[in-house]
């Protein structure tokens, strides 16, 4: 054989080594996790008899179910409202091109805290100041929102064509104006775009807010989950995929016509008033639901201070423990991804119009993805702790589903945009299907999956440190635990212990992404 | 041999391939030309089977194509090798790989389906590999990625990919549009090599006159789908071929330059 076949030996050591670590941790996470094959299959015997159980739905209360349900379009309309109020200059100071020195560092250091913290983590801490109720829900949802709007206006504005600021400048405008005239005009549509994507993700993120008390949909889930009343459960479940799956579908449509440059245009201006519309009035009666009582947000003003006074010193009696379950929460993380990929890959590709010819696949592979994607984990968490009980199994599949979405229309999305040049060629030497996906479309897409896979991962070990909020494993438990008799100090301890590790991720993940790429 | 009787295509209405019949003995190298549009492509990638006539009937050897059938499909194909303009490679892997790639066709049942899909081959079928890709001169690139090579290599590499197939026949469509005037030559020149040493049936889509005019005995012109030419290139006279490209005589000067 020639010498130029044999790659040279470290080069093959080293990926060797780096497989074998690769594997190893995957090992020790699936074991930690509690994920196994026996539990697999119990867990589906498990889960189908639960849903034998939720039926028939029952529709009994249906004004209470009502009335919930728009305290969760309110709390998720009013978050994402103030959450863009708080963006808008948050974003512009974040933006290296517009603004620099200690505005830019603080703006931007906000905007990252904002978004290493879990939702669900400001409502727990928001419910403690303000008590019960959709308050704490649109308080933490306006910051979580500027978690990720500030970062994404932000980049926006980076990434602006200078030409026209340049010649604004040259003119002798100030800043305010060349803001206004030269980088606003290009960033709207994106600003717009993104806006309508918080939204429909606020208001699903709302539906699970309930879980900690902080008003909507899911108090009333949580408590009828609680006593068993399943049918109940079930009835106010199909209420969620409803919601769900129609604004998934408006939200989709209006960015869709945004990014093509068609908001508004002759032929969208009907549906895209009419969805507009409804936003406005769905906004308007949902004032009638939000007790927006001044006072009330005052008092919870020097509770919060307490709260924060109370949460020092930390605790550090129990770390080894804390350790232990953060190490149960990245395991958790990295189980739910892997099981994601595993699932996703069949699921992309019977999506894929350009290499699965039947129509009737197609639309069904894309409807499950969408499904899994709009559903919150920790809807699915609390349904698969009711299933297979408590602890990381529960939360380990609740994550896998969510991801299966995410990964599934991403999957799909990049191998429809192969080059279809060397399929042909594979094609024309009489390789079967099989070895056409193999050979021509995988080589294509595995770079870009990587770097994808890794961000999920990262976004995923974020995710699981919340699942104990429904008992569904990791540290997220004794958080909430401690939040709830009143032991603040342990809380912070639990808290950053939390936001530590889930820098640590951040950076591994983007070193890793670095490398990859 | 290869026979196409009366084959037809039209697409959306218009007629692309007007009433082709033609006889390809095995061995022979032949040119397409005929203006942009004239149906070049669409010829030739119904005798692999990518355009499926709406009329008549291809056959090779005597066995008629099944173009509904697509294991004959597959079989057919794996007796016919296909050069593109833009090289068709998969760019992010290896030329080995992309070399191996053209072997597929061989394994379509069994273990040796299983294995080719996980992308492990035979010892003997690496060897060839290397073999042919010295055959193009590039085994020195063997372990490089393909999206770092020239234009050239990587025309060498789908060269050596086609041959991979063991085929009887290869169809070039414009191998060397993208090429600049030096490597074009040396592309033909290998072209014409396998045709002469191994004595594969070439078919060649080519838009330089002058390419052809020095290379290729027997010349098919197609014009609006029909062919309006085929034989010794010497037998085309000026006029004709200007009439084919629909010059007037008053930019011959500036064309023949070209
Ligand atoms: N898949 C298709 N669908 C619709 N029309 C097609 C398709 N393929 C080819 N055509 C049309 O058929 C005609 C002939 O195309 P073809 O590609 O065979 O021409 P060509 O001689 O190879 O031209 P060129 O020299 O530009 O490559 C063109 O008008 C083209 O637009
Ligand atoms: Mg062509």
């Amino acid at each position: 054989m020639d010498g130029s076949l044999t790659i040279n030996f470290t080069k093959r050591l080293k990926i060797f080594f780096t497989w074998s670590i690769i594997s190893a941790v995957i090992v020790v996470a699936f074991k930690i996790s509690k994920f196994d094959i026996f539990s697999l299959i119990t867990g589906f015997s498990h889960s189908i008899s639960l849903i034998r159980e939720m039926f028939p739905p029952n529709f009994s209360r249906f004004d209470k179910i009502l009335l919930v349900t728009f305290e969760t379009i309110a709390i998720g309309f009013w978050g994402t409202v103030f959450g863009i109020l708080l963006s808008l200059p948050l974003g512009l100071l974040s933006a290296n091109n517009i603004s620099q020195g200690l505005p830019y560092l603080v703006s931007k250091g906000l905007i990252n805290f904002f978004r290493a913290v879990p939702d669900i983590m400001f409502a727990l801490i928001f419910v403690t100041a303000f008590g019960l109720g959709p308050i704490p829900g649109i308080l933490a949802l306006s910051l979580a929102t500027v978690g990720l709007l500030g970062k994404f206006y932000a980049e926006a504005i980076e990434s602006i064509d200078k030409k026209p600021v340049e010649a604004l400048e040259s003119t002798g405008s100030h800043k305010l104006g060349i803001i206004r005239h030269a980088i606003m005009p290009q960033v709207f549509p994106l600003f717009m775009g993104y806006n309508f994507y918080l939204l429909d993700h606020n208001i699903r993120i709302a539906m699970v807010l309930g879980l900690v008390g902080a008003g909507g949909l899911g108090v009333e889930l949580f408590t009828q989950m609680r006593s068993f009343n399943y049918q109940k459960v079930s009835a106010i479940l199909i209420v969620v995929i409803l919601i769900i799956t129609l604004i998934d579908r408006a939200s989709a449509k209006m960015s869709k016509n945004i990014i093509d440059g068609n908001f508004m245009s002759k032929q969208n201006k009907f549906i895209n008033l009419m969805l507009i519309g409804i936003i406005i009035l769905v906004s308007l009666i949902s004032f009638f639901f939000i007790p927006f009582n001044l006072s009330e947000i005052f008092n919870g003003i020097p509770r919060i201070l307490e709260f924060l006074r109370d949460l020092f010193p930390p605790k550090i009696s129990e770390i080894e423990r804390y350790l232990y379950l953060i190490i149960e929460t990245v395991s958790m993380g990295i189980t739910g991804t892997i099981l994601a990929i595993i699932l996703s890959i069949p699921l992309g590709i019977l999506a894929a119009r350009n290499i699965t010819h039947y129509r009737v696949i197609n639309i069904f592979s894309r409807e499950t993805s969408n499904f899994f994607r709009a559903m919150p984990e920790l809807m699915f968490a609390l349904l698969f702790v009711a299933a297979v009980g408590l602890g990381p199994f529960a939360g380990v599949l609740a994550i896998a589903l969510h991801t299966t979405g995410f990964l599934g229309k991403f999957y799909c999305e990049s191998i429809e945009n192969i080059d279809k040049k060397p399929l042909e060629a594979i094609d024309s030497t009489g390789a079967k299907y099989i070895q056409k996906i193999r050979h021509a479309v995988l080589p294509q897409i595995i770079p870009l999956f990587n770097s994808y896979n890794l961000y999920l991962l990262d976004r995923n070990i974020r995710a699981s440190t919340v699942m104990g909020v429904v008992g569904a494993g990791g540290i997220g438990f004794e958080l909430i635990m401690s939040m709830r008799v009143f032991d603040y100090q342990r809380a912070l301890t639990i808290i950053l212990l939390i936001l530590i590790t889930i820098l640590i991720i951040d950076k591994i993940s983007s070193w890793l992404r670095k490398k990859i790429t | 041999m290869i026979s196409l009787q009366n084959i037809t295509k039209k697409f959306k209405g218009d007629t692309v391939l007007d009433n082709i019949c033609l006889k390809i003995q095995q061995g022979e190298s032949i040119a397409i030309i005929g203006p942009s549009g004239s149906g070049k492509t669409t010829l030739i990638r119904t005798i692999n089977g990518f355009v499926i006539p709406d009329n008549g009937s291809i056959s090779i050897d005597g066995k008629e194509i099944k173009y509904s059938d697509k294991k004959n499909l597959r079989q057919m194909r794996k007796r016919i090798g296909m050069i593109y303009q833009l090289f068709n490679l998969v760019e992010r892997t290896s030329v080995l790989e992309n070399v191996l790639a053209g072997s597929l066709g061989r394994y379509d049942n069994g273990v040796g389906l299983v294995l080719s899909t996980i992308g492990l081959f035979s010892k003997e079928e690496k060897e060839k590999a290397m073999e042919l890709l010295r055959f193009v001169d590039i085994e020195h690139k063997a372990s490089e990625r393909v999206d770092r090579l020239s234009g050239g290599e990587k025309q060498r590499v789908a060269i050596a990919r086609a041959l991979m197939q063991n085929p009887d026949i290869l169809l070039a469509d414009e191998p060397i549009a993208n090429l600049d005037p030096k490597t074009s030559q040396k592309i033909i020149d290998l072209l014409l090599k396998i045709n002469e040493e191994k004595g594969i049936t070439l078919l060649c889509v080519l838009h330089h006159i002058d390419t052809v005019k020095d290379n290729f005995n027997r010349v098919i012109a197609l014009k609006k789908g029909k062919i309006i030419f085929d034989g010794k290139i010497s037998l085309l006279n000026k006029t004709e071929l200007l009439s084919l490209y629909e010059i007037e005589e008053s930019e011959e000067f500036e064309w023949m330059a070209a």
